[in-house]
């Protein structure tokens, strides 16, 4: 704020501006002037402000970047943009240094005779498709491979799915939002038949009481996490953080309640209990919107190749579900969950009492469980029962990590199983994916595959010879990585990687394309609130590095599938999702025209003529309600939610004798994922510069170890050293070690298990057991 | 029939008797037990917590208005510290006996405009700390011992940002500056360091630890296997 | 050299069309407000003469309601 008055005649005309816009807000409470955010920059003159939504998480805020002689020199928030009004995080303020990396790839490397060598583009994607054609015709549609990303654009991930399901006819397509969204996706469906949140981040503004379940905001969703302390100062709202660590989230809130790891299912049961012993339940809501039913149980962890599972579901009436409740009351919980009587009682009076909205927030607490999509059901059976969804300020909020996770992988479909519209299982969404994308029907294969961990593990025993990774480092983000890295260096597989720098997934590569980032590219990214957002390419990518899904168009074209992906290179961003908007027409999923995304900063889907349905299933704000009701459930044939009954059951592996920690894994405010772009930016890495293990300064005690000395973790799987941090940035419970996974150096995937909730098929990395020794 | 009464009554009276007798006498024998509470000593996450403490006055502090006739500068900030992160002397008369606690606390914990100096009074970032003369001294006399050739050297402060629009990095260590609004709000901040936006209280949300502990790490360097 | 400020209403939907009638008239600054329909006016002038013109030609925008001086200055004090 230290603009140079050159005069006093500019310093009058400053103190003209302020005192009018002092009067202004004495009128109008709340008014905002746009301008005076921007006008404080010093610049060469020769600065233009291109707005994007941000590279990093899935809060999605609007930033502008700042660009001069072709170089990205700045980064503020978009004022405009109604996610984050003008506010970054670091990560977010600081994301195009990444760009300017020394170590950035900028040409193609092939690997010949165990070196790396440099060839030009046109020589390594002739290689890509040869070899792809090659293993196919020797080893079947089947024994190929790709594996895209949340991160990628919508334009990326679509073309990847035509080329996979509609071109070649596998399903052997999946990304890494498995690893972090795919149980909150099979809450949603379960529960509700369609995915996505049905509120918007408006309910912030409305809420009186913010309940996190199990993810720290402070430092994941730092924007919107901001933005409720912004309404806690303002109209008094509290924040109660629920979870198994103190973090900096616990130190901001109002209360921090701690429960042991995977005991979230019995107190959101427990919480039920309260609620229809006391008499909290919205009975009108229940009879005319609800139904009940169960699932299997002992349903496994997925541990072994080849895992096969499927739910059956049965259906149950409110007796019986009340029936089951009685094994869960606050009394028998709190033994198992640490959690007081007390804690649980006052947890459950918000949620029952009608005078308070509620907004629940979850993120990989809840979605990285071995019961994920059971949890996920768990909390929205709070909100059902209460009546307490889908109004201003009042619901539950599954969040978002990733940038694209939902605009991407969830809506374009990047999955084995799931297809732009619908399931590849389904006829009619077949012949409807197959009519736009304008093949023969028989092609797109019915069966799904593999999902993410299997696919490696598929790739490890021989079953695929050829994997793609784009916009991913599988071989840093996976659980139990060091039985797929060691997988994917046998002999007879090629692994090709399109990345922007060198990662230990390029280290095992055969071929490493370079990638263009973000902001080198056109493209579009769907954050938690189905806001899709558009952004134009600002600068040139540097050497040869090429927007990801131009590579796999001219793979596919060197493939023989060049009338399938008619697209100019210039404005092939813009031809795909024109193309890609048409499967999902209709007042349930409208996306906004390309138009409107230019014009402002994002729409939400869906669009219906030209307004955005801020709240889904509620006659008042969605126009695709059309039974006659005030809720209508629309994903489901009934028009009716399902209450499901969900027992507790133990995690994969728990503390014993001889691993007696359990070991939880995250993220720090600083780095992202496995931090190959943020550890490049030098404000971030000398912030954080390397991993630590966070003990109890109890437990730290016992085994002598101060802080910043070196520890071993150890697991049944693998062991890794790390620096010990006692009582620093996180405070876990005794007898519990945390770790961030954003050091490739100190890998902690090596030490975490490959347990996945079996119906969403997502690992648990937040559970497994470790001993931990002074180095 | 009245002595009858009588004697009926006598022997209510008696059973009543050696009920409440052998209850109490019961009750006498239970042991006195007070339940041992453990009470840990752990400050929970110092660094993390700090940040939030003077939170719940911040919008106060977005509705201070400025006095610009009385404000400091970094120049003044510095003046009674001996080097870059020093503890500050106390540039004004205290009393002896007492080794801070109250007496300091009464002006330091949350400032205000003292006419005597004619400025504002420093708001501390680590009250909890009460032994205050254990690393705060005053200035008693102005003639040195014997000569030195100690001079101090510029500490980086401002002007750290990476680009022209971020925010700027935090230079300095963050324990026993664990609450940011202490020195970077209100009327008693250096006027250079003083923040636009008290009110956003997650200031750790975008402002990082920039602060060179020994040497400069320099930059990310991938280590070959 | 009066340097003056004032609050500019518009009249009822006419936002639009004072911000581009005011853009039009030289020696002003505008800001306008993202959120409400109004817009701060800060105009810079020679002297007396030209800030009274200046004054008569922004009252007579048809699309402008009322104009109200928040503050006024005169530089030419020394």
């Amino acid at each position: 704020m230290m603009k140079k008055i050159t005069s006093r005649r500019e310093f009058l005309k400053k103190m003209a501006a302020t005192s009018a816009m002092t009067a202004a807000a004495a009128l109008f409470p709340g008014i905002v002037f746009a301008e005076e955010q921007i006008r404080n920059i010093r610049t060469s003159g020769n600065l233009e402000w291109k707005k994007a939504p941000c590279r990093f998480c899935g809060v999605g805020c609007g930033v502008l970047i700042g660009i001069e002689n072709g170089k990205a020199v700045a980064v503020k928030g978009d004022p405009n943009s109604s996610v984050n009004k003008g506010l970054c995080c670091v990560k977010g303020y600081h994301q195009t240094i990444c760009m300017y990396a020394k170590d950035r790839l900028t040409k193609p490397l092939v690997k010949k005779n165990g070196k790396y060598v440099e060839t030009s583009m046109e020589e390594a994607l002739d290689l890509v498709a040869s070899k792809m054609k090659e293993t196919i015709e020797k080893h079947g549609k089947d024994s190929v491979a790709m594996y895209t990303s949340g991160q990628s654009t919508i334009p990326e991930g679509y073309v990847a799915s035509k080329f996979m399901k509609g071109a070649i006819g596998t399903n052997n397509l999946d990304c890494n939002a498995r690893l972090c969204m795919a149980s909150a996706v099979t809450g949603f469906l379960t529960t509700f038949g369609a995915d996505e949140p049905m509120g918007c981040y408006e309910d912030i503004d409305h809420a009186d009481v913010f309940i996190t379940w199990g993810n720290n905001m402070a430092e994941m969703h730092p924007v919107l996490f901001s933005r409720m302390l912004d309404q806690r100062l303002k109209r008094g709202a509290t924040i109660i953080d629920f979870a198994t660590r103190t973090t900096r989230s616990s130190m901001a809130s109002d209360r921090s309640i701690l429960f042991n790891p995977q005991t979230d299912l019995a107190v959101a049961n427990a919480i039920a209990y309260e609620i229809i012993n006391n008499g909290w339940v919205n009975n009108q809501f229940i009879k005319e919107h609800c139904n009940f039913s169960k699932g299997l149980t002992n349903i496994g962890y997925g541990t072994e190749d080849k895992f096969k599972f499927k739910d059956e579901p049965t259906k149950i009436d409110f007796e019986q579900y009340k029936e089951f409740l009685n094994d869960y009351s606050p009394e028998k919980v709190s033994e198992l969950s640490g959690v007081s009587i007390k804690d649980i009682k006052y947890l459950a009076a918000i949620y029952g009492d009608p005078n308070k909205k509620v907004v629940s927030f979850w993120c990989m607490g809840m979605n990285q469980h071995t019961r994920g999509t059971w949890i996920n059901n768990l909390v929205y059976n709070i909100h059902l029962l209460t009546g307490k969804i889908s109004q201003p300020g009042n619901g539950p909020f599954s969040l978002t990590g990733q940038p694209s996770a939902c605009g991407t992988a969830r809506e374009v479909g990047t999955f084995t199983h799931k297809l732009p519209h619908g399931v590849v299982m389904n006829k009619k969404h077949r012949e409807h994916a197959a009519k736009i994308w304008k093949v023969p029907v028989e092609r797109i294969p019915s069966k799904p595959t593999y999902h993410a961990t299997e696919m490696f593990r598929a790739l490890d025993r021989g079953d695929i010879k050829f994997i793609w990774t784009q916009v991913t480092n599988p071989m840093v983000s996976l659980p139990k990585v060091g039985r797929y890295t060691e997988g994917a260096k046998k002999e007879d597989r090629f692994i090709v990687v399109s990345d922007v720098f060198p990662t230990p997934t390029t280290d095992v590569a055969d071929v490493i394309l370079p990638a263009a980032w973000h902001i080198e590219k056109n493209g579009m990214f769907g954050n938690s609130e189905r806001r899709t957002q558009y952004w134009d390419k600002m600068v040139d990518p540097p050497g040869e590095a090429m927007p990801d899904a131009w590579q796999t168009i001219e793979v596919a074209r060197r493939m023989g599938y060049g009338e399938l992906f008619p697209y100019s290179k210039e404005k092939h961003e813009e031809e795909i999702y024109n193309e890609y908007r048409q499967h999902h027409e209709g007042k349930k999923h409208n996306m906004a025209p390309l138009e409107v995304l230019k014009a402002q900063s994002g729409a939400m889907w869906p669009f219906v003529d030209g307004k955005e349905t801020k709240w889904r299933y509620n006659v008042k704000y969605d126009p695709a309600c059309d039974n006659g009701k005030d809720f209508h459930f629309y994903g489901k044939k009934d028009g009716k939610a399902i209450i499901w009954q969900r027992p507790y059951e133990a995690p994969a592996e728990s503390p014993d004798e001889e691993y007696p920690f359990w070991l939880n894994t995250g993220r720090v405010i600083e780095h992202w994922h496995t931090g190959s772009m943020t550890r490049r930016i030098p404000v971030l890495h000398q912030a954080m510069p390397h991993s630590y293990v966070e003990l109890h300064p109890d437990d730290a005690e016992k085994y002598s170890i101060s802080n910043g000395q070196k520890v071993k973790v150890i697991s049944r799987r693998g062991t890794t050293i790390l620096p010990a941090s006692v009582n620093e940035r996180g405070l876990p419970t005794k007898g519990q070690v945390f770790v961030p996974f954003f050091d490739e150096n100190m890998m902690i995937n090596d030490v975490t298990l490959d347990a996945f909730c079996p119906i969403s098929k997502e690992p648990d990395y937040k559970k497994c057991a470790v001993k931990i020794e002074k180095v | 029939m009245k002595r009858l009464f009588i004697l009926f009554l006598l022997v209510i009276l008696m059973i009543a008797t050696i009920i409440v007798w052998s209850y109490s006498y019961q009750l006498s024998h239970e042991e006195a037990y007070v339940p041992v509470s453990n009470i840990s000593e752990t400050f929970i996450i110092p660094s993390e917590e700090g940040v939030f403490e003077r939170s719940k006055y911040a919008l106060e502090y977005a509705e201070m208005p400025l006095d610009k006739n009385h404000q400091r500068s970094l120049d003044s900030y510095y003046s009674n510290r001996a080097f870059y992160g020093a503890p500050p002397s106390i540039p004004h008369e205290v009393e002896e006996r007492n080794m801070g606690a109250n007496s300091c606390l009464k002006c330091h914990e949350n400032g205000g405009y003292v006419s005597k100096y004619k400025a504002y009074s420093p708001v501390t970032p680590h009250p909890e700390k009460i032994n205050c003369r254990q690393c705060h001294v005053p200035k008693k006399s102005n003639d040195l011992f014997v000569g030195t050739n100690w001079s101090r050297t510029k500490g980086s402060t401002i002007g750290n940002k990476a680009l022209i629009s971020s925010p700027p990095v935090i230079p300095h260590q963050i324990q026993l500056r664990e609450n940011c609004l202490s020195c970077h709000a209100g009327p008693s901040a250096p006027k250079e360091i003083r923040t636009t936006h008290p009110n956003r209280i997650n200031c750790r949300q975008c402002h990082v630890i920039n602060d060179k502990k020994i040497k400069d790490i320099g930059i990310f360097k991938r280590e070959k296997k | 050299m009066p340097i003056k400020s004032y609050l500019a209403h518009p009249c009822d939907g006419k936002y639009q069309q004072l911000l581009s009638d005011l853009s039009n008239i030289t020696g002003c600054d505008i800001i306008p407000s993202e959120n409400e329909e109004i817009a701060i006016v800060v105009t810079d002038t020679k002297d007396e003469f030209e800030d009274q013109k200046l004054q008569v030609k922004i009252n007579s925008i048809k699309s402008l309601k009322m104009l109200s001086m928040v503050s006024g200055f005169d530089t030419n004090q020394q």
